[in-house]
């Protein structure tokens, strides 16, 4: 197989919440199967231990205190973000969709 | 025009405790070289205004004398977070975005009381090996213009390159301070995974990701690297170390130091043009006293494929968060919120992104993360158990930093795996945590820089200095 389907393309892009506009469609078709050729490769290595390497840190990883450290006024956080109406974060309608 | 940042730092330090200089005159110089060579396009943002304020008022305070770095200018890649300074990920994503806190390193180097001249070009989300993926447009190698800078801290390295400004900073998740430090023929470190708090780095692949030094020399680049280092509670993976200082090797001896050259690193990926250049190396160490051995090491040629699974798998997860909710771009014209999200991304992240998270996605969907990303996970460890057998007999790995010279700007622009193959020489230090360094071994014969990769034992980065300090000069 030289390329993904197209809805194989689709599922990918859903899962990722990426738009897929119909004229991209058949680069991603290529470029996906590109590399995911590549990563499975993976599947061919040989490994005899079976643990896993997750992170390298090897010390303890304590959470600190559960504890408000920073106070941010909601004014400064604000300019950040991209629509907002009084004190809320304002976004498009979520239910009935 | 003053040239006083083409004298070393120690020496810019003297002229600043004799007052014959004042940090002013050393961000007005940065700022005219920046203007003068603004078609390099090293950097996004300028922090000219508040610099030159800050400048001012350091002029008039005392010179610290015991710090080397007071006063002096530096420059950021742009996924650090910087308070009050716009920090995009050179991704229209971010395009707007100003940080409301800043980053441990820049807290850090804000103590030492350097001065921040602006944020660094470099690939979007540090996804790439060019620079060339940058939403504005990629930085061009100083050494010729027509060539890349590598990546992703392109920006970074040319304008260390190109004598801009003499410290920066850069990230490297699978070569990221390294194969570009190599490319413009400069000095990049990678330190220890946990060495440098990553609070506020804007996170590509969290269990690669370091920050690191990128400098002109060796002895810059350890003096640097004392003021980053250091556990921070904001960071749970950074490391409890000793406070040590990374110069205090250099100068010293290299006699009986023993040194591992992967066969893999001198195999026919690379070019001949380096070969002769890592054999010259060879020669000079040996003829110093040092031992150098061939050897074989399993899993090195697949690194590239582990770092694809793991890398774009935790890319996929950490860049869930660019939703258009509450910070960054938002698209317009959603009449949904799952509209919003797929729109947002769609429009605000570019191709090389969207191609790696929506990969990142399906590589850890159901079923496949067992098949993919554990199976990445167990040659992982496998490779970290490799290199620790390894530093059992031996000091350092060495390797060329690249297969390649820096190549032309408008080459390899339609393949999505080049940029991975890039980096296939320094990626394994990532996936272990190890630190690597790259120094430059000299220029072919169209003048284009040649990089050492020298790889060191966990937490060895002043031995690191040491080594490669001493073929520094050698190599002058």
């Amino acid at each position: 197989m030289e390329k993904l389907t197209k809805e194989e393309v689709l599922h990918v892009a859903h899962l990722a919440k990426i738009k897929v506009e119909d004229c991209e469609i058949e680069k991603y078709q290529v470029e996906l199967k590109q590399l995911l050729d590549d990563v499975d490769k993976i599947k061919e290595i040989e490994v005899e231990n079976e643990e896993l390497l997750v992170t390298p840190v090897e010390h303890e990883t304590i959470l600190r205190n559960d504890f408000n450290t920073r106070k941010v006024e909601f004014n400064e956080l604000k300019k950040n973000v991209p629509v907002t109406n009084g004190n809320f974060v304002e976004v498009p309608v979520m239910v009935n969709e | 025009m003053n040239n006083y940042l083409d004298l070393s730092i120690k020496e810019i330090h003297e002229l600043l405790v004799k007052k014959e200089i004042t940090p002013l005159d050393l961000v007005e110089e940065c700022y005219t070289r920046i203007e003068k060579n603004s078609d390099l396009n090293c950097f996004i943002t300028l922090n000219k205004s508040e610099a030159l304020e800050y400048a001012k008022k350091l002029s008039e305070e005392p010179v610290e004398e015991e710090n080397l770095l007071w006063g002096i200018p530096i420059a950021i890649k742009d996924n650090i977070s910087t308070k009050n300074i716009r920090t995009t990920c050179a991704s229209k994503m971010l395009e707007n975005y100003v940080p409301i806190f800043d980053a441990t390193v820049i807290e850090k180097i804000k103590a030492k009381k350097m001065i921040i001249i602006g944020k660094t070009n470099m690939d979007e989300f540090a996804m790439g090996s060019t620079s060339r993926t940058s939403y504005f447009g990629a930085p061009k190698n100083p050494i010729d213009k027509t060539k890349i800078t590598g990546g992703s801290s392109g920006g970074s390295a040319a304008c260390v390159a190109g004598t801009l400004v003499p410290l920066a900073l850069g990230t490297d998740t699978g070569g990221s301070i390294r194969q570009p430090a190599s490319y413009t023929g400069i000095v990049g470190m990678k330190p220890t995974y946990g060495r440098i708090s990553r609070y506020g780095l804007i996170a590509f692949a969290s269990s690669l990701d370091q920050i690191g030094p990128m400098t002109r020399n060796v002895y810059e680049n350890a003096l640097l690297l004392n003021e980053l280092v250091g556990k921070d509670p904001k960071d749970l993976t950074s490391r409890k170390c000793e406070i040590e200082d990374f110069t205090r090797l250099i100068g010293q001896d290299i006699k009986g130091m023993k040194i591992a050259i992967p066969n893999y690193f001198v195999s026919n990926i690379v070019s001949d043009e380096i070969i002769k250049k890592l054999n010259h190396v060879v020669e000079i160490l040996k003829n110093n006293g040092a031992e150098i051995e061939y050897i074989d090491m399993k899993y090195l040629d697949q690194a590239v494929t582990l770092y694809q699974i793991i890398a774009m798998g935790e890319a996929s997860s950490n860049l869930a968060r660019f939703d258009g909710v509450k910070f960054g771009y938002r698209s317009q014209d959603s009449h949904s919120v799952e509209d919003m999200y797929a729109n947002t991304r769609s429009t605000g992240f570019g191709n090389e992104v969207k191609r790696r998270i929506m990969v990142g996605s399906y590589l850890l969907s159901g079923e496949n993360a067992k098949i993919y990303y554990d199976k990445a996970l167990m040659i992982r460890n496998a490779m970290k158990e490799e290199f620790d057998k390894v530093f059992q007999n031996y000091d350092f790995i060495f390797g060329p930093t690249t297969t390649t010279v820096a190549y032309s700007l408008d080459e390899n622009l339609d393949d999505p795996r080049k940029s991975f193959m890039d980096d296939v020489l320094v990626i394994p230090v990532n996936m272990a945590g190890l630190p690597g360094l790259n120094i430059s071994m000299g220029e072919n014969e169209n003048h284009m820089p040649i990089g050492l990769h020298i790889i060191g034992n966990y937490l060895e980065e002043a031995k690191m200095y040491q080594i490669a300090s001493f073929l520094e000069e050698k190599l002058k």
